[in-house]
């Protein structure tokens, strides 16, 4: 067998693999019987190096894209983990039903959002992933075929859920779906003239709408300038999403341009843009098509290949909202000093409970891209020493440059998670470079 | 109508089995992996809204192919169609390789479909429509050191096919023969090969699209007919030298 040569979708990771794809139950097992360590595979579009370490294996997963059951009454579906986002929409829209914590790209695997616990642009509402898995079927080299749910395996279903594929193959996946009566969603916008001013305009979520901030970082004086959006699912009875949009056969992530295109220029030009052409629709409502609110880094993948070979840094983290100003203070301070090159930023909200290593909280959910240079990767270390001090939750998933000592200290259950694994896996059979990184 | 796919849980098989339910044909799908059918089927069922039956077989035992034959009669009668995205390769398959692996790949890839044809036909004493599609390989142009007695058996298959043709000229079953370069399926995933992969998607529209042709051959990707005739028409002594520099 050939080697590939492979990288995380931030560019800081790369390295020689060996890829195996099987298609059947059989070949599953057969292959995690012959090798001895391995990693499953998603659309291996991570930031990180969670699907892949050197001169190991890893499992590709996605022609196990089948859907096995569904249930119109009860609102279930049991897929198999190597189906795209954008295929399983495309089947459950069609019956009005949809899962909401979608991550951003339309080829991204189940496999991988269980594996993640990706939350998507309702996490405020709906919080992620996690609370619409049912069930989940792994194949694991030692233990065989495990059905993992609330009731059966309970500890291996929660270390599953955001574990990064360390508890085996995720074969098959039950959902609880939700309603999405509609076709398109109504989108309104509102102006903010700073971060703070942002966080205050955010509304509490008692209500189906999906909030989420861009500001601009390209100055000092403009920082935190800019909009929330809010996105509304238009209900309208007897219509539903046109779902031929959301056909999608090839991931267009994979390779950059050879340089950096992204510089205080591009940035200050390209967010200039961006805010006065918005600055047209503050106190409109307009609509928008389903595919580009829910998939918005589908068609702009030149925004990721513009970071050239070195690549970019993002960095999420949740801030309780009882810290989050003094948090925004001490990170305009440090962006001031610091001066990095940012090409997004922007805020969310976010629910749910922080256990072994999943990104999740009750708070506000502050994600930003850097150009990766000197001038970031300083302010990333003033980043880290905030979430130190303050018990913030970094995500494991978007940040590959995170040290250690760092997760060690925000995760409580650092410790719980590497013991919990060790006792299922002890031969720690199932290993990706993310987690030699973690020491797990 | 309802048509029969042999090797339908994987690769082009999964494929034809999606396109042919796509245009609202019934399927038959046969396999020895009963779980991956049992799945496809629900998948399909889903997605297509057909009727899809499934009857596990494994067509390297002759002997599970015999006791298919004989507890499926009727499944055969109804049939407008059959066709044979089967492909069995091992990494013993060399000339030494033992009588038992030469015997599989030889029934899997030629043996067990002659006998499937030759029931349909038997059995279909009314003369209706019916339509048969089978796959060789390009590996079948020239002997090998490695698949021998795969390409051995396509090389088979293809003449066995192109005497159905030629027998059934007059009557109302139309043949085709589809010779297969590379293709993107998982027997091919991990190889670096000198030319590009074609897609199984692509060629089951096609293999959908050409079903009313009588007694077709064709190539996928198209590219390997020149070349499939150049091996052709080169002196042995000739393509022995190339391949031994190639391998």
């Amino acid at each position: 067998m050939e080697k590939v040569k492979i990288q995380s979708l931030d560019k800081n990771y790369s390295a020689n693999i060996f890829v195996k794809r099987p298609e059947k139950y059989r070949e599953l097992k057969e292959i995690s019987d012959r090798y001895e360590k391995m990693i499953p595979m998603g659309s291996c579009s991570s930031y990180v190096p969670a699907s892949f370490c050197n001169d190991n294996l890893s499992i590709l997963m996605t022609k196990f894209n089948k859907i096995i059951e569904f249930d119109k009454v009860n609102k279930t579906i049991t897929v198999e983990a190597g189906i795209k986002i954008s295929e399983l929409l495309q089947f459950t829209l069609k019956n009005k039903l949809w899962i909401p914590q979608i991550p951003g790209y339309p080829s991204i695997t189940l496999g991988g959002i269980v594996a993640t616990n990706a939350h998507g642009k309702s996490s405020a509402f709906h919080g992620t992933i996690r609370q619409q898995i049912k069930e989940i079927l792994i194949y694991h080299k030692t233990h065989g075929w495990l059905n993992l749910s609330k009731d059966e395996n309970k500890k291996i279903f929660d270390l599953t859920i955001g574990g990064f594929g360390l508890t085996g193959t995720i074969v098959q996946v039950k959902l609880k779906l939700e309603d999405f009566i509609g076709y398109n969603f109504k989108t309104s916008l509102i102006k903010t003239n700073s971060l703070i001013d942002t966080i205050n305009n955010f509304n509490e979520e008692n209500k189906e709408v999906y909030q989420y901030s861009w500001n601009r970082s390209d100055n000092i004086t403009n920082l935190g300038k800019g909009f929330i959006f809010k996105n509304e699912i238009n209900s309208i009875e007897n219509s539903s999403v046109d779902t031929r949009g959301l056909y999608h056969d090839t991931n267009k992530l994979e390779s950059n341009f050879k340089f950096n295109l992204w510089n205080n220029f591009t940035i200050k030009f390209s967010q200039f843009l961006y805010y006065n052409f918005h600055l047209q629709k503050k106190n409109k409502i307009f609509f928008e098509n389903f595919k580009k609110i829910i998939f918005p880094f589908s068609g702009k993948e030149m925004y990721f290949k513009m970071f050239g070979r070195n690549g970019l840094i993002e960095s999420q983290i949740i801030v309780p909202a009882k810290k989050i100003n003094q948090i925004i203070d001490e990170i305009e301070f440090n962006l001031k000093k610091e001066l990095p090159e940012i090409t997004l930023l922007s805020i969310k909200k976010i629910k749910g409970e922080c256990n072994y290593l999943r990104f999740e909280n009750d708070g506000f959910c502050i994600t930003f891209d850097f150009v990766r240079n000197k001038k970031s990767l300083n302010f990333m270390e003033n980043l880290d020493s905030i979430c130190q001090n303050n018990q913030l939750i970094p995500s494991i998933i978007k940040d590959s440059r995170l040290r250690l000592n760092t997760i060690k200290i925000c995760y409580n259950a650092y410790d719980q998670f590497k013991k919990d694994l060790n006792e299922f896996d002890n031969r720690r059979i199932y290993r990706s470079q993310l987690s030699d990184i973690l020491e797990l | 109508m309802t048509y029969m796919i042999v090797g339908a849980s994987s690769g082009l098989g999964k494929d034809l089995a999606h396109e042919f339910a796509s245009n609202n044909k019934n399927l038959i799908l046969i396999s020895r992996d009963k779980t991956d059918l049992e799945y496809l089927k629900s998948d399909i069922i889903l997605k297509h809204k057909v009727d899809v039956k499934i009857l596990p077989a494994d067509l390297s035992s002759i002997d599970d192919v015999e006791n298919f034959l004989r507890s499926n009669e009727k499944t055969f009668n109804s049939l407008d169609g059959l066709l044979f995205p089967i492909a069995l390769m091992t990494e013993k398959d060399k000339v030494l390789a033992s009588s038992l692996e030469s015997k599989k790949i030889i029934y899997s890839n030629f043996y067990s479909i002659t006998l499937l044809i030759n029931n349909t036909l038997s059995i279909n004493k009314n003369k209706k429509n019916i339509t048969i599609v089978g796959f060789g390989s390009i590996s079948a142009s020239i002997g090998r050191h490695v698949n021998t007695f795969y390409s051995a058996a396509k090389n088979a298959l293809e003449t066995y096919f192109e005497s159905l043709i030629i027998t059934t000229l007059n009557e109302n079953i139309k043949v085709q023969f589809y010779t297969l370069g590379y293709l993107d399926t998982g027997l091919s995933f991990e190889k670096k090969l000198i030319l590009p992969k074609g897609s199984t998607k692509k060629l089951a529209k096609i293999v959908f699209s050409n079903l009313n042709i009588s007694g077709g051959k064709f190539y996928f990707p198209f590219w390997w007919k020149p070349i499939s005739l150049a091996i052709n028409i080169l002196p042995f002594s000739i393509v022995k030298l190339i391949v031994k520099r190639f391998n």
